[in-house]
């Protein structure tokens, strides 16, 4: 990693530059609610101007990049009675502007599941190859909770990386990329005072969060609560509309479809992320359900999310974004159903304790 | 305004040095295999059941054909392109180099769409995938195996593997039960098993017919006709759900261990690679973890049984 | 081209389909003759035996009879159980056929009212609006309003080679999330995306227009979760009974206690 100072005037040239010479998204105004705030998403850019540089976080993460919602995995050709496979891994460089520290750890989430199994993914690899990643840091929203997941800082899977220190940024570089396309333009190593300034914008992050999340032994708590009436409970809110993976940055869960092409010359494999909440998530052949509960499937998603699956080393894949959170029409967010969690879990320790002087 | 053009190349990530970029890859030669299927014929179709076909592989490319190397107890991903693939365990001897055979259920659209094909048909396979019954560690033992149903398909590979090196393993008994006799499968290697491989198979069906002459029960009414050396026995059990759940508890109160208890699990998998989550019970996936698993993990799978 | 095709062996045969519209806009059926770039492929899975938006033939030897509209006259009612002896698999094409659609609205009336204000002095004979449902099995049921062409050509390609013919299960917010859509709650309306079935592509929330529902419920819907929602944001339970009862595919969830 190499450490350098821009100044906010050249920064905007650079990105400018950058953003003109290449295909380039970043967080822009899409809407605006009812109750009159902004709503951002990562959007295709054709110029500095067009960027959200002060936004608060984009409704919808940045996921999609990489593991687009539709994908064609592999294409049958038929001749005859023979056929072919044909597989491409297409991905055409793009550059990412604005990513917040805790999405670009749920990147590092995603390379782990990903890239480091048994299986690496191709098709994600190419993506994730291809894409020049440039992070931004903000001060907390009143609902995000990544400091308690530690996940507020993030060391690799950018290109480079954006702490606002007043009128400069101070910049981490952790690509030789970066590094030669910031040859261009005028920066500056930092200096005693530079450094300060970082310290302090840190501090100030990590002073900001208004939520936090006991995630002690969060794990072990989830197995032994696995037949809490609380899934129920949530589960019963639940509308099964995926909304909460769909906007999430490191859920992947997908489905395989397969279907000729009208012609029937060839066929197509194609790739669908799905959501662990959706009705038939875990459907099998012959029309079995193994989780025909609202709950149950909503504490699969905890589950995937807090506990974590073998493949990854059951590490958690929440990053604290709260974006499910904010999307659920249903008011599901992790903080209260895992505060709930705990409140059962914390219960039952007083009423073990407290039954010998009963007696 | 500068006019810098800055345009990042396409990578391609089929040269090896760009592969090798990333770090820990635990198969880095085999990231162009995980989607591309080995195409097969399927050179013989042999009617089982009503229901049950026994589907007989070759893989056509001969380099393909000498890499594909399974162990008892996986499975792959069959594809009929255009409709799709479905996880089949492996039924024949990981030995037999020439020929894979896959007995499989009309079940799902996939399954039903295999059973209109006739031999000479190209599928693909995708795998092998999953863990497998660990034949070696088994080796020295008596070894039971229980089989309910088409739990007889996942077993006639490690059955196979010890049939061929039979001197490894003391006795071997054998119990399979069906609903009738008329499915009981792999009925015409029966004599074989006993006679050439001194296999003590019991079998029982459910409902006998006029022309059963065997036992009817369930599976559980064969128990009393064996006797089982606990410490020196290792035990398979493949079948429905219910079944191994009141056979394994049997085991576990006969005393044996429940690490040389292994079951296969039934999940629908998608990927087959651990990547889609479909098939994850509890906190594992069926399809990398499992399908084989120890009755230790089995009972700690919240949701397996 | 298809004729030829024996993909595994398996010969292909040509669906021999029949198109009828009942009372309906004919709006489904002539989705069908859209999406230009695929429509000879599309063309080619069908031996149309009778479809007057494609042909000028007429045989009443065909296998599919896709079905238009909902039910409102007698006439219709006779018509309708003809074909479905002559039809192996009988389709309900379109949300009017698949729930009733817009022209249930006149259920809300007493039919002589109807008569009597719509058609003096002529003495209509007119019926209640059913769904085809009601009155002979459906085989398979493709809703939409109108039907979605891309849809209907995955059927009908599922049909021709024997695959499983399947709808989306999940709700139309999948899908509307895909397109990274601000949803429309967010904006102070009531949308039924939470509750429809997807396989529109989210074209109307796309469009920021609320989902009406025209292709009905999702599998397993959450009605009590919904209403909580609706009532939580403080939206209009009148807005949420008109839209729910726009097309008449929440029937049976409609004046659930508000």
């Amino acid at each position: 990693m190499i450490y350098k100072v821009i100044s906010k005037k050249e920064f905007t040239g650079f990105i400018d530059a950058l953003v003109r010479s290449n295909s380039s998204f970043a967080p822009r105004q899409v809407d605006r609610d009812h109750h009159g705030n902004p709503v951002y998403q990562f959007q295709q850019v054709q110029s500095v101007d067009d960027i959200a540089f002060d936004y608060s976080a984009t409704a919808s993460s940045a996921k999609h990049f990489f593991l687009p919602f539709r994908e064609e995995l592999s294409r049958f050709l038929f001749h005859g009675n023979d056929w072919e496979q044909q597989i491409t891994y297409e991905a055409n460089p793009v550059v990412l502007i604005g990513l917040r520290a805790c999405d670009i750890s749920a990147l590092n989430i995603l390379d782990d599941v990903l890239l480091n199994g048994h299986f690496p993914s191709p098709y994600y690899l190419a993506r994730r190859k291809n894409t020049f990643v440039i992070g931004m840091d903000h001060l907390p929203l009143a609902d995000c909770f990544c400091k308690s997941m530690n996940h507020h800082t993030v060391t690799t899977g950018f290109n480079l990386f954006c702490s606002d220190i007043g009128d400069h940024y101070y910049l981490s570089i952790n690509s030789s990329k970066a590094f030669n396309f910031l040859r261009e333009f005028e920066t500056r190593d930092p200096n005693f005072d530079d450094n300060c300034m970082l310290v302090e914008r840190r501090k100030l992050i990590q002073n900001g969060f208004q939520t936090e999340i006991d995630v002690t032994a969060l794990p072990t708590i989830l197995d032994i609560e696995f037949d809490s009436p609380v899934w129920e409970k949530w589960g019963d809110k639940c509308l099964n509309c995926g909304t909460c993976a769909m906007v999430c940055p490191s859920c992947y869960c997908y489905s395989l479809t397969e279907s000729f092409t009208p012609n029937l010359k060839a066929a197509s494999r194609e790739k669908e992320l799905y959501s662990c909440n959706l009705v038939d998530f875990a459907v099998v052949a012959g029309g079995h359900n193994f989780r025909p509960k609202k709950g149950d499937r909503l504490k699969y998603r905890y589950y995937h999310q807090h506990r974590g699956f073998a493949e990854n080393a059951s590490q958690q894949i929440c990053v604290g974004c709260n974006r499910c959170g904010r999307a659920c029409l249903a008011g599901i967010n992790p903080k209260d159903v895992i505060n709930d969690l705990r409140m059962e879990k914390e219960s039952c320790v007083t009423c073990v304790s407290s039954s010998p002087r009963k007696i | 305004m500068r006019d810098l053009r800055f345009v990042i190349t396409p990578q391609d990530i089929n040269r090896e040095g760009f592969a090798s970029s990333v770090p820990d890859f635990n198969r880095r030669s085999e990231i162009m295999r995980t989607d591309m299927g080995y195409k097969c014929m399927v050179t013989n179709i042999v009617r089982l059941t009503e229901q049950e076909r026994l589907f007989q592989l070759h893989i056509i490319n001969p380099v393909e054909r000498a890499l594909f190397r399974f162990r008892p107890g996986q499975f792959l991903m069959l594809e009929l392109p255009g409709y799709g693939d479905v996880p089949i365990s492996i039924s024949s001897s990981s030995s037999n180099h020439e020929f894979l055979e896959l007995c499989i259920r009309k079940v799902g659209h996939v399954t039903s769409a295999l059973f209109t094909i006739g031999e000479g048909t190209r599928v693909a396979i995708r795998g092998p995938f999953g863990s497998a019954f660990p034949m070696d560690e088994m080796a020295g033992h008596n070894i039971l195996l229980i089989a309910g149903g088409l739990g007889i398909a996942p077993l006639r590979a490690p059955l196979s593997w010890i049939n061929e090196h039979r001197d490894r393993f003391l006795d071997v008994d054998l119990l399979y039960g069906t609903k009738e006799p008329a499915q009981l499968l792999f009925t015409w290697q029966f004599d074989e098993w006993k006679m050439i491989n001194h296999i003590r198979l019991h079998t029982i069906v459910e409902h006998g017919d006029a022309g059963w002459k065997g036992k009817s029960g369930m599976i559980t009414d064969l128990f009393n006709d064996i006797v089982i050396d606990t410490a020196r026995t290792y035990a398979i059990v493949c079948g429905p759900p219910v079944m191994f759940k009141i056979v394994c508890s049997w085991l576990d109160r006969l005393g044996i261990p429940m690490n040389r208890m292994f079951v296969s699990l039934e999940r629908r998998m998608h990927c087959g690679m651990g990547k889609c989550c479909r098939c994850m019970v509890g906190s594992t996936f069926t399809c990398i973890d499992g399908p084989v698993f120890d009755y230790w993990t089995v009972m700690n799978l919240k949701e397996a049984i | 081209m298809a004729e030829n095709m024996t993909q595994h062996r398996v010969p292909f045969q040509r669906l021999k389909i029949a198109s009828f519209d009942f009372t309906s806009c004919e709006g489904c059926q002539l989705q069908l003759t859209n999406h230009e770039a695929t429509l000879p492929d599309f063309l080619g899975l069908l031996d149309v035996r009778n479809f007057r938006e494609l042909s000028s033939e007429r045989h009443d030897d065909y296998d599919i009879a896709l079905i238009e509209g909902s039910i409102s006259r007698q006439d219709e009612v006779e018509r309708l159980l003809k074909i479905r002896k002559q039809a192996k698999i009988l389709v309900a094409l379109g949300t009017c056929a698949c729930f009733g659609g817009v022209n249930s609205l006149k259920n809300r009336f007493p039919v002589k009212t109807l008569i009597d204000e719509l058609y003096p002095p002529m003495n209509i004979e007119t019926l209640a609006v059913r769904k085809i449902s009601d009155l002979v099995t459906v085989d398979l049921s493709i809703p939409g309003c109108p039907v979605n062409k891309d849809e209907v050509e995955r059927i009908m390609v599922s049909l021709a080679t024997g695959s499983r013919v399947t709808l989306p299960k999940y709700p139309v917010c999948m899908e509307c999330k895909a397109q990274l859509n601000t949803c429309l709650f967010e904006l102070g309306e009531i949308c039924l995306g939470p509750l429809t079935r997807a396989g529109c592509n989210a074209v109307c929330t796309s469009g920021k227009t609320p989902c009406l529902g025209c292709r009905g419920p999702a599998e397993e819907i959450n009605m009590a979760s919904f209403l909580e929602l609706v009532k939580e944001r403080g939206l209009s339970l009148d807005d949420l009974q008109e839209k729910l009862a726009f097309y008449n595919a929440f029937e049976p969830w409609q004046n659930h206690e508000a």
